[in-house]
């Protein structure tokens, strides 16, 4: 029942994001057909593919004729491409979807032991050690990350290639480390501080002490009371950046030209290519409400007292 | 981010170009752009007509590097003395690369299809055109309503080339290619590969095995990928770079550079004061620094009296830019009523260019006193905003011709015909407009040159614009990429290249 209703929210919230992000492009006031068929373009050709797109309406027609559309499963055709929406959506995703889950694992992978050791060592030299990286890696922008993972480890050292997506697996595999470690470097950085803290707060708990006491060796104490524990509010961490990310990651996708969605809808928005954007806008909502389905979900999986509360 | 590789790139020793080719048989290129479509009805944008080129021919085209035209798919043609009926002979032996012939109906299927479809952008090239005859399989002839003194140069756009009634699949993604390439595969938005037409007629044309254009790589990666030699040929290339190449002794005799088809300027809106006043058009054309902008350009442009680039047929090269002088600027402007100059919003469009060109007119016109504020915008943003009548008065102008001839710029731009679409200084001169539309129709090239000489000097005189530069396309290559002229209509031009290590 509790998750009927959840579901009935999460398309709600998609419907509000999807007719915003209608209302505010349509708004913008640019025409995207002069834009379209280029300079030379007379009166009539500008006015024949104004109706063709439904742009000759107000607003509210032009909402209709959309709205209409996707209720067929129709998201339209780019208007500079005139490519479906569905077809480009379906080009780009899985580009994102590898380079999204990429950069989790290694913010993952990378993050908690450094959060670990951090609260371990805390006020050691290894704890200032990771907040130093923690810092540059919270401050640094991508573009700039992007650039000297680029210069350094492709061009200088040679060791993964430029730019690019590859071909079959490994060389897709070394194409992806660059995007995937620049996009990474702030969850990385974030996720480590959070550990951190989280760690500090459970290893001062009473079940802690309880367990030290009775002389459970330190390190399952950290590893399997402790972190256990403050591992919570990183699935809520995971759940929003993949929702982000599927959306995603503009300045890494452009840097490294990853064929991902940041990049399209970058474009789309310059070109003010409305269908196209209204997709990716459609996707990015679906994208983010699931992630969040998802982090519920696993909140009740893992703590069985949300469960009782529920029912 | 661009200082950062300066400063990056600075350190680095070996910097030379590669001297063998990884593989002879395949070119690699970038664009920053990305192909949109590979149908030639649709095809507009810079790429996507460079790729359409490659893999459709026409009746006509251009010869290397030069804007005069030679016969491509037609041997031959005629016309009429009165100027309206173009009798073409096909070449014989020619066939699309899935190996069936090409016949001159084919070439009428283009035309139609092109009128049926609503959303190409090039019907208004056809308005002219009253009807097509087909004489069996390898004779047309068109017939034009009016004679028209540009028409061959519409026939050397690749919407016109020959496609099958029959052909079933969709243009877009699987093209029916009678040119020189054919499709081998295209990620799109990541890389088109184009290989050898095996049924073309002119070998000497495909002497590289293989195309590959990486879509979507920007200007800094690209010059990083060329460095490292995974790519064959980098063009358009950021300042720094740019300028960094052009100063190496080893990189110099592998740049290349060619004039365009376009010019740049200021538009006015001449119906709007201060602009209605011509003798203000002329004060900020006298202000302006034109040299200035060209070096900012890193010398990539020339600087212009006019929108017609030089080489152009009918170009009246006697014509000189207005010189840098604030004196006069300023005399004029008193003399037109406004001794202490004047406030005005200038709209450019927020990128590279648009923004480092504003930037140096704010400079130079507030020199006679003329208070500029900079209004970037985005490029949809600024088309839409420059076609209504009580949009901006004062703007970046560009344009780009579709083919190399004086009534591509002149017409469009400054005819009072256009006003409310191409026309958007709202320029209107009955004395141009009769000398365009004779020149339009005129058969002999020597009246038509001293008729566009006549218009060009009208407009110096009335200056709508502010004439300002002609943009160059710059591009290096690595030494083993042979024999490559740049084009001055589609830029890139590999169709005489060859890769091969020099001795």
């Amino acid at each position: 029942m509790m998750m009927w209703r959840r579901i009935a929210w999460t398309a709600l919230v998609v419907w509000f994001v999807v007719t915003a992000t209608f209302a505010m492009v349509t708004a913008i006031p640019t025409d995207p057909v002069k834009a379209l068929l280029g300079p030379h373009a007379t009166p009539e050709a500008i006015e024949r593919v104004r109706t063709y797109y439904c742009l000759d309406r107000d607003w509210f027609g032009q909402y209709a004729c959309y709205v209409g559309r996707i209720a067929h499963g129709d998201l339209g055709e780019s208007y500079r491409s005139k490519r479906p929406v569905a077809e480009i959506i379906e080009d780009r995703i899985w580009p994102t979807v590898q380079l999204t889950l990429a950069a989790i694992a290694l913010q993952l992978l990378i993050g908690v032991p450094l959060g670990v050791i951090a609260a371990v060592r805390r006020n050691r030299w290894q704890d200032r050690v990771a907040s130093g990286f923690a810092l540059l890696g919270q401050s640094a922008p991508s573009f700039f990350v992007g650039t000297v993972f680029l210069y350094v480890f492709a061009y200088r050292f040679g060791w993964f290639p430029i730019g690019g997506y590859g071909q079959g697996f490994i060389d897709r595999l070394s194409h992806l480390v660059l995007p995937a470690a620049t996009l990474a470097t702030i969850g990385v950085a974030y996720y480590s501080r959070v550990v951190r803290s989280e760690l500090v707060d459970a290893l001062g708990e009473d079940y802690v002490r309880t367990a030290r006491a009775k002389g459970v060796p330190e390190r399952q104490v950290v590893m399997r009371h402790a972190l256990r524990n403050a591992l919570g509010p990183l699935i809520t961490l995971v759940g929003l950046d993949l929702g982000l990310l599927l959306g995603g990651a503009v300045v890494t996708e452009y840097i490294f030209a990853w064929p991902g969605l940041g990049r399209e809808v970058l474009q789309a928005i310059v070109e003010i290519d409305l269908p196209l954007i209204l997709g990716v806008v459609l996707v990015s909502a679906i994208a983010i409400a699931i992630a969040n389905l998802l982090v519920d979900l696993v909140y009740l999986w893992i703590d069985p007292r949300l469960r009782d509360r529920q029912t | 981010m661009k200082w950062l590789l300066v400063l990056l790139v600075a350190c680095n020793v070996d910097r030379g170009p590669h001297w063998r080719p990884r593989d002879a048989s395949t070119l690699r290129f970038s664009t920053h752009q990305q192909v949109s479509t590979l149908d030639p009805t649709i095809a507009y944008d810079e790429v996507s007509v460079w790729i359409a080129h490659s893999l459709y021919d026409t009746l006509v085209d251009y010869a290397p590097g030069s804007t005069e035209l030679v016969p491509r798919l037609a041997e031959r043609w005629e016309i009429s003395p009165d100027g309206r009926r173009y009798h073409f002979w096909l070449r014989p032996g020619i066939a699309y690369a899935d190996g069936r012939p090409i016949v001159a109906a084919d070439f009428e299927t283009s035309f139609q299809r092109t009128l049926a479809r609503p959303d190409s952008p090039f019907q208004q090239y056809l308005a002219g055109v009253d009807h097509v005859a087909i004489v069996g399989d390898r004779e047309l002839e068109i017939t034009l309503k009016h004679p028209d003194a540009t028409f061959l140069y519409v026939l050397g756009m690749p919407f016109t080339t020959p496609l099958r009634a029959d052909h079933a699949g969709d243009l877009r993604r699987d093209p029916l290619a009678s040119g020189p390439y054919m499709l081998d595969s295209w990620d799109e938005g990541q890389r088109v590969v184009l290989r050898k037409n095996p049924h073309y007629f002119d070998p000497s044309r495909t002497r590289v095995e293989r195309l590959e254009m990486l879509e979507n790589v920007p200007r800094d990666t690209q010059f990083l990928m060329f460095e490292k030699g995974e790519l064959d040929a980098a063009e358009n290339l950021a300042a720094a770079d740019y300028l960094w190449v052009i100063e190496q002794p080893a990189w110099q005799p592998y740049v290349h550079s060619a004039p365009q088809m376009n010019a740049f300027g200021i538009r006015m809106n001449v119906r709007e004061k201060p602009f209605d006043d011509r003798r203000v058009r002329q004060a900020l054309n006298y202000a302006l620094d034109k040299q200035h902008t060209v070096k900012l350009l890193n010398g990539a442009a020339v600087a212009s009296h006019g929108v017609l680039p030089p080489g152009m047929f009918g170009r009246d090269d006697t014509l000189k830019p207005y010189p840098h002088d604030p004196a006069k600027a300023r005399a004029l402007l008193a003399e037109a009523g406004y001794p202490h100059g004047f406030e005005i919003d200038y709209v450019t469009i927020s990128d590279e260019e648009g923004e480092t060109t504003a930037a140096s007119i704010q400079a130079d016109l507030a020199e006679v006193g003329v208070r500029v504020h900079i209004t970037p915008m985005s490029l949809s943003a600024y088309v839409s905003a420059v076609s209504r009548p009580d949009g901006p008065a004062f703007s970046i102008a560009s344009w780009v011709a579709d083919y190399p001839d004086p009534s591509n710029f002149l017409d469009p731009r400054f005819h009072s015909r256009a006003i409310g679409s191409t026309n958007d200084s709202y320029y209107a001169n009955p004395e141009l407009d009769a000398v365009l539309d004779a020149a339009h129709a005129e058969a002999d090239p020597a009246r038509r040159a001293a008729m566009y000489h006549r218009a060009e000097r009208i407009l110096y005189d009335d200056a709508p614009w502010v004439w300002n530069y002609h943009r160059e396309m710059t591009e290096v290559d690595q030494p083993y990429v042979r024999g490559y002229v740049p084009h001055p209509v589609w830029g890139r031009d590999y169709t005489s290249t060859w890769l091969e290590a020099p001795r």
